[in-house]
């Protein structure tokens, strides 16, 4: 089963005043390992045209990838206001 | 005067149990919870183990929603074409107290009605930034720039600890304290479940635990199987640090590899994944236990890096209610006292060692390097597979004395012989 239909069963309420995970373009651009786009189990990460591409309406807000970055490019904050990922089972 | 005697951060089993203890005593609690409805933002396994909800809640195992009973405990050892496992059943499991399995979303929203039902004020859907502090101590909480006091907070936030970061009082993860983990809700008939896993009514449960020695790249992952009701739980446990030694394989991708399986696949065969999740899973044993307490403020649960691990259980919720419950207690005696600092708060370090919570973390120290070594992941499943091959095949030849097969087997291990020798002398001791 590809992650985009498993990520397609997820209930979100998306914030769209709101990006809860900001990364900083300037240091992905010179990463040498793009760790987060192995580890993030949501596949938030991806590298199109060997640009970092992110996109945080798909985070089910583990924090992985505020640990696996290890470059300092991402800063990570909890959803507000009941924004982001909704489980039926947990 | 503040406006609450107790804020708990987080209404997850911890801090849930944290919240009606102290409400039932008398105290005014607020739960903030940033999950709207509570629970819908908490991952588990999940197996609740043994009896610690019975101090908050004498009749859980009639009210509580629990799955299945686990009547039978697996661990297992998968090499690329073997299983290799230990399938213990008992009727004295259901003397002795094993655990339930259990859906978070259903048992966290319990717990926290629970709390509303004691007196606690629930508030969901609401994000705590950080603690706000005044002198040097914590005077309650910051939300969107308001102050809302107690004289003590006790976060109970998870995995994730994001306010006990922000606030300082502790350091941001690393690779050593917390693993990933993932996850699969597959949908099946009860029935079904109850002849695939041999179990003898709907409301007895399989448990399982795998060590996965084939996945692609090396990577090394603990894999977990549990049945519910009517669906099944499975899921996977990647380490972080091999993750990134490796850079290979991508962690959603993994789960795959366990359910394509050939000794798996037939479990969950015809079943439909209804649900895909993912969270950190504390792994890192004493060494990731931050800063527990400190003027106003206490720390419980997965925040606290609670859980133990051994390969062959994997536990964390009765950590949680445990350090939820002991803090509850340590507020108390405060309050009685009127004595918030961090002297004042200091039975709660005191409870936690005299408890399993810090015993078990203490006793087995160092754990974490034996479940995620080597041996583990390659050397005896690979060892065990080749041992089992020779005995359990007949092809014509004389046959050869256990040892020397023992030693053959070893050969074939990936890991050098002293290696296994000086681990697996290791292993024992700690475990």
């Amino acid at each position: 089963m590809k992650i985009e239909d498993r990520l397609s069963l997820l209930n979100y309420k998306t914030d769209k005043s709101y990006e809860h995970i900001t990364i900083n373009p300037s240091i992905c651009e010179t990463c040498p390992d793009h760790f987060c786009t192995f580890a993030c189990p949501a596949k938030c990460y991806s590298l199109i045209e060997e640009k970092l591409n992110f996109k945080y309406e798909d985070c089910v807000e583990c924090g992985t990838c505020d640990v696996a970055c290890s470059h300092g490019s991402v800063a990570w904050n909890n959803t507000k206001g009941g924004h982001g990922v909704k489980y039926k089972y947990g | 005067m503040s406006e609450f005697d107790v804020i708990v951060v987080g209404a997850g089993p911890a801090g849930a149990s944290a919240a009606i203890k102290l409400a039932g005593s008398g105290s005014s609690v607020l739960l903030v919870e940033r999950g709207d409805p509570p629970g819908s933002k908490n991952v588990s396994g999940g197996v609740l183990w043994g009896d610690s909800l019975g101090s908050v809640a004498p009749d859980w195992e009639k009210s509580a929603p629990m799955e299945r009973y686990v009547e039978a405990k697996g661990v297992s050892f998968l090499t690329r074409d073997s299983k290799i496992s230990i399938d213990f059943r008992s009727k004295k499991l259901q003397e002795r107290r094993s655990g339930y399995t259990v859906l978070r979303t259903k048992l966290d929203g319990w717990l926290s009605k629970k709390a509303k039902d004691a007196g606690a004020m629930v508030a969901s859907g609401i994000t705590v930034d950080k603690l706000a502090f005044k002198d040097e101590r914590v005077i309650g909480i910051e939300q969107d720039g308001d102050i809302i006091t107690s004289d003590i907070v006790i976060l109970a936030e998870g995995a994730n600890p994001r306010v006990a970061i922000n606030s300082g009082i502790r350091d941001r993860l690393k690779d050593r304290d917390v693993a990933i983990g993932v996850k699969e809700i597959i949908k099946l008939p009860e029935k079904t479940i109850n002849e695939r896993f041999n179990l003898t009514s709907s409301k007895m449960g399989f448990a399982s635990e795998y060590v996965l020695g084939f996945l692609e790249g090396g990577v090394k992952a603990g894999g977990f199987i549990y049945t519910n009701k009517e669906s099944i739980s499975l899921g996977l446990v990647i380490s972080m640090k091999e993750m990134r030694e490796n850079n290979n394989t991508r962690s959603f991708d993994l789960i795959e590899q366990f359910k394509e399986h050939p000794y798996i696949a037939p479990l969950i065969e015809g079943g439909r994944v209804d649900e895909y999740s993912a969270h950190m899973v504390q792994e890192g044993g004493l060494k990731s236990v931050p800063q527990l307490y400190g003027n106003g403020f206490m720390v419980v649960g997965d925040g606290a890096g609670f859980s133990f691990s051994n390969g062959m259980v994997l536990q964390g919720m009765n950590y949680a209610i445990a350090s939820g419950i002991a803090a509850a207690e340590s507020a108390i005696k405060a309050k009685i006292k009127s004595n918030f600092t961090k002297d004042g708060l200091s039975s709660y370090e005191e409870r936690l060692k005299s408890s399993f919570v810090l015993q078990d973390l203490m006793n087995f120290k160092g754990i974490e390097e034996v479940t995620w070594s080597d041996m583990i992941h390659r050397g005896i499943p690979n060892m065990t597979e080749e041992l089992f091959l020779s005995l359990f095949s007949e092809n014509g030849q004389p046959k050869a004395h256990m040892i020397n097969l023992l030693i053959r087997a070893m050969g074939h291990s990936d890991v050098p012989r002293k290696d296994m020798v000086i681990n697996m002398y290791r292993m024992l001791r700690r475990m």
